[in-house]
């Protein structure tokens, strides 16, 4: 038995290029220091892959995880997480999902499945009650995300007790922001760890599991969840997520004028009411479907009955609608839902390929692209046919999709003549629909983010709407009214630093930002006492709050090993330089030197080069990491 | 006869009833130990579903061992864990699916109506109900579907 409740206590090793898998125990210490999830990706992968790792190569190591809370009890435990080097960034990769698929790999025996080199023919692996086996997936290659979960479930039996994790056409043709899908409508989206797992050959991880999961303390636990769960549904924002989901969001940020409208031109969008919560809740919400153990159920089941883009499946977040939608300036809510089912069934992240497009469509209204570029499709400002059109072209790279397949940063430098201006991406990863300029926090933890362009790495919202209550609990009330008002750039380093500690703890104990981010109901010390009561470590929340500064410290330094340094830390020239023309930011920039080293400061980073101090590391129990800082000797 | 019902409508899947019934009933924290189990289908389609309490059990008809018995007061349906030998005959005579065996203990378990889970689903999507009142809603609200009907042609005072 493992010594901490929560674990499976195991994890599967798989080797793609030998075709064998091994089951290994957990490493105690490493469950400590690191949790699970996000934190277990952040050490294995230090210390298995480095700058020399090709993203696309064998030598590339696939993490896919979940944390100690996954499958419990606590509010939102149905997280897991995907984590290897980019192929899309060239450097740190991570992306999540929730679902039932997390949990059940924990019901089966394991908390995380370590996958490296490549299979020499299409395989899936089946995992059922701590046994795994290669199995061949020659008959599921080619086959898109919906078509594969059939085919798969035909073959383990059982019905839909197995759950499926799996790659569409996307990954497979090797789109560079290519999705890992899960439960059908589930997507660890962004950084293309679909795109991974397609070089390695690996069509699908499918689960079944009757384990487990042990509790430290039984005794004390029941009260405690109810606690919790009563807290959740008490929160006022837990109805209307329900209700709308996050769709309702685009109506919100269209009034803060942050809504990024044709490529960032500007963040009003005189659409928004067509493509926002409203209509979606009104004409195509089927019902609010849930992941598991999920009290919000923000998930939308929705349904076009007919016409060219009729569908039925899982409906879009607002950054679909935003990027798919008003970065493209489209206004047709059902050619948006399409293409997002589209997107999911070929498994394809919704930001990279809205916001490519949006690149695209900015450099055929300057000329930079003309139709003969484009094999003849007019990429004319809100022409939805060819933005469905193209979600096709790229998943199968057909055509001018070949091109956009790459992502907005490389199309962009093949294509030249300044059309590299227009990109809006951080470190090669396009931004999804959130405007700096019109909320400076957001401005900053995107620049800040390990993954490239993230607005949920550091995830600050709240300032979005003024959450005084939680901003008081949190950061404490001497730093109101600043830290509340979104266009203030004062004490945004301190938001974002903090927000970067918690989110990676809640990435790692696997549970949702819904809920601890936003709305903010739990904090550290709800946290803590589930993890406590779960696992039986008794941290304490100065511990906790570590932990969280320690993962946040590794990505930087695999980052650090990459060549990230504070000249990467930046934004796109449109939100540094050109002002914000219309709604309440007009006039606005994202003031970033400013809040770049107040952030830095805090996180106890030299200044000039954006590198950890040796200090910093060394108080983090980082000290394996200093040999890799710039001008040091290597042993 | 009284059973735990679940609006298909209401249910989210979330699977949280699961795990508290598994937790409670059974001090383990795996869905595959409770007493109930929600079911998803596509495109949807999110149910639990549980014993219906039968009034004449076919699981009680074929057990060997007569390990289940329906008790006549409380109209539940009980499994004697002493006297069942695991064979699984109640678990492929039961037209709902809802008996199993317990994956460890191989003795079959099913939903006795503790209700633990009824104020902890958070769409409120369980409650117990009965096939009598099942039809005496689906009759009210027949009912009142006339009312505009009704009230033309009768007298309702401060009308």
């Amino acid at each position: 038995m493992f010594k901490y409740g929560g674990y499976a206590g195991q994890i599967l090793d798989v080797d793609l290029t030998r075709g064998k898998s091994v089951a290994k125990p957990f490493d105690e210490n490493l469950a400590r220091e690191y949790l699970g999830g996000a934190g277990f990706c952040s050490r294995v992968l230090y210390d298995e892959i480095g700058p020399r790792t090709r993203p696309l190569g064998p030598e590339n190591v696939l993490v896919i995880t979940t944390g100690p809370l996954t499958g419990t009890l606590f509010p939102q435990a149905s997280r897991h997480v995907v984590a290897a080097k980019s192929p899309l960034t060239d450097i740190w990769g991570e992306a999540h999902a929730a679902g039932h698929w997390g949990p059940e790999l924990k019901f089966a025996g394991f908390d995380a499945i370590i996958v490296r080199g490549r299979s020499p023919k299409p395989v899936y692996i089946w995992v059922e009650d701590g046994k795994a086996e290669l199995r061949s997936a020659r008959h599921l290659w080619g086959k898109d995300v919906y078509e594969t979960d059939a085919a798969l479930r035909e073959e383990v039996g059982d019905g839909w007790s197995a759950k499926m994790l799996y790659i569409g056409q996307a990954g497979e043709n090797l789109v560079r922001f290519a999705a890992v899908m899960n439960d059908l409508d589930r997507a660890s989206a962004r950084t293309g760890m679909g795109t991974v797992m397609g070089s390695k050959r690996l069509k699908a991880v499918a689960v079944r599991g009757s384990k487990d999961i042990p509790i430290a303390d039984e005794k004390k636990y029941v009260k405690l969840m109810d606690e919790l769960h009563a807290k959740m549904l008490a929160d006022p924002f837990t109805q209307g997520r329900a209700d709308y989901g996050t769709p309702s969001l685009v109506e919100l940020m269209n009034e803060i004028g942050r809504l990024p409208t044709r490529n960032y031109q500007t963040g009003v969008f005189e659409h928004a009411e067509a493509i926002g919560g409203k209509i979606i809740r009104q004409r195509y919400l089927v019902k609010p479907r849930a992941d598991f153990a999920c009290l919000q159920r923000c998930g939308r089941y929705t349904c076009v009955p007919e016409g060219p883009y009729a569908y039925i499946g899982g409906g879009p977040e607002y950054e679909t609608l935003s990027c798919v939608g008003s970065k493209c300036s489209i206004g047709n809510i059902k050619s948006i839902l399409y293409a997002h089912h589209l997107c999911n069934r070929y498994g394809m992240d919704t930001c990279s390929f809205g916001s490519t497009i949006a690149w695209a469509m900015e450099c055929y209204e300057r000329g930079i692209l003309t139709k003969k570029d484009t094999g003849g499709l007019d990429l004319t400002w809100g022409n939805h046919e060819a933005m469905v059109e193209l979600v096709r072209m790229i998943a199968f790279r057909e055509g001018f999709g070949d091109l956009l397949a790459e992502g907005s940063y490389r199309a962009a430098r093949k294509v030249g003549k300044g059309a590299e201006k227009y990109v809006m991406a951080i470190k090669k990863q396009e931004l999804a629909g959130q405007d700096g300029r019109a909320q400076k926090s957001m401005g900053l933890g995107n620049a800040t983010a390990a993954r490239g362009a993230d607005h949920l790495y550091a995830f600050p919202v709240l300032d979005e709407v003024g959450f005084e209550k939680a901003i008081k609990e949190r950061f404490s009330a001497r730093y109101l009214p600043e830290i509340g008002q979104k266009l203030n750039p004062k004490y945004k380093g301190l938001m974002v630093k903090e927000c970067e500690d918690f989110a990676v703890v809640v990435e790692s104990v696997g549970i949702c930002k819904y809920g601890t981010m936003i709305p903010p109901t739990f904090y550290y010390r709800d946290v803590l006492r589930a993890l406590n009561a779960t696992t039986g470590m008794k941290l304490t929340e100065r511990e906790l709050r570590r932990i969280g500064e320690r993962i946040v410290n590794l990505n930087r330094m695999f980052n650090v090993r990459h060549g990230i340094r504070r000249k990467d830390d930046t934004l796109p020239e449109r939100l540094l330089k050109e002002p914000s023309p219309d709604g309440p930011p007009k006039g606005h920039v994202v003031e970033l030197d400013y809040m770049l080293d107040d952030y830095y400061r805090l996180r106890g980073w030299d200044l000039k080069t954006g590198l950890p101090t040796l200090k910093k590391l060394r108080s983090l129990g980082l000290g394996f990491t200093v040999k890799h800082l710039p001008g040091r000797r290597r042993k | 006869m009284p059973y735990l019902y679940c609006d298909a409508m209401k249910c989210t899947g979330c699977r949280i009833c699961e795990l508290y019934c598994a937790f409670i009933r059974e001090h383990a924290l795996n869905p595959k130990k409770a007493r109930l189990r929600v079911e998803r289908r596509e495109p949807a389609f999110d149910k639990a579903i549980a014993c219906r309490q039968c009034a004449d059990p076919p699981c009680a008809k074929v057990c060997p061992t007569d390990a289940i018995v329906r008790n006549p007061k409380t109209e539940i349906v009980l499994v004697d864990e002493k006297k069942c030998i695991g064979c699984g005959a109640c678990v492929e005579a039961c037209p709902f699916g809802a008996i199993w065996l317990h994956p460890d203990r191989k003795k079959a378990i099913k939903c006795d109506l503790c209700k633990q889970c009824i104020p902890r689903c958070p769409t409120g999507a369980l409650w117990v109900e009965t096939s009598e009142g099942s039809a005496a809603k689906r009759r009210l609200r027949l009912v009142e579907s006339w009312r505009p009907v009704m009230l033309e042609r009768i007298q309702v005072p401060g009308k």
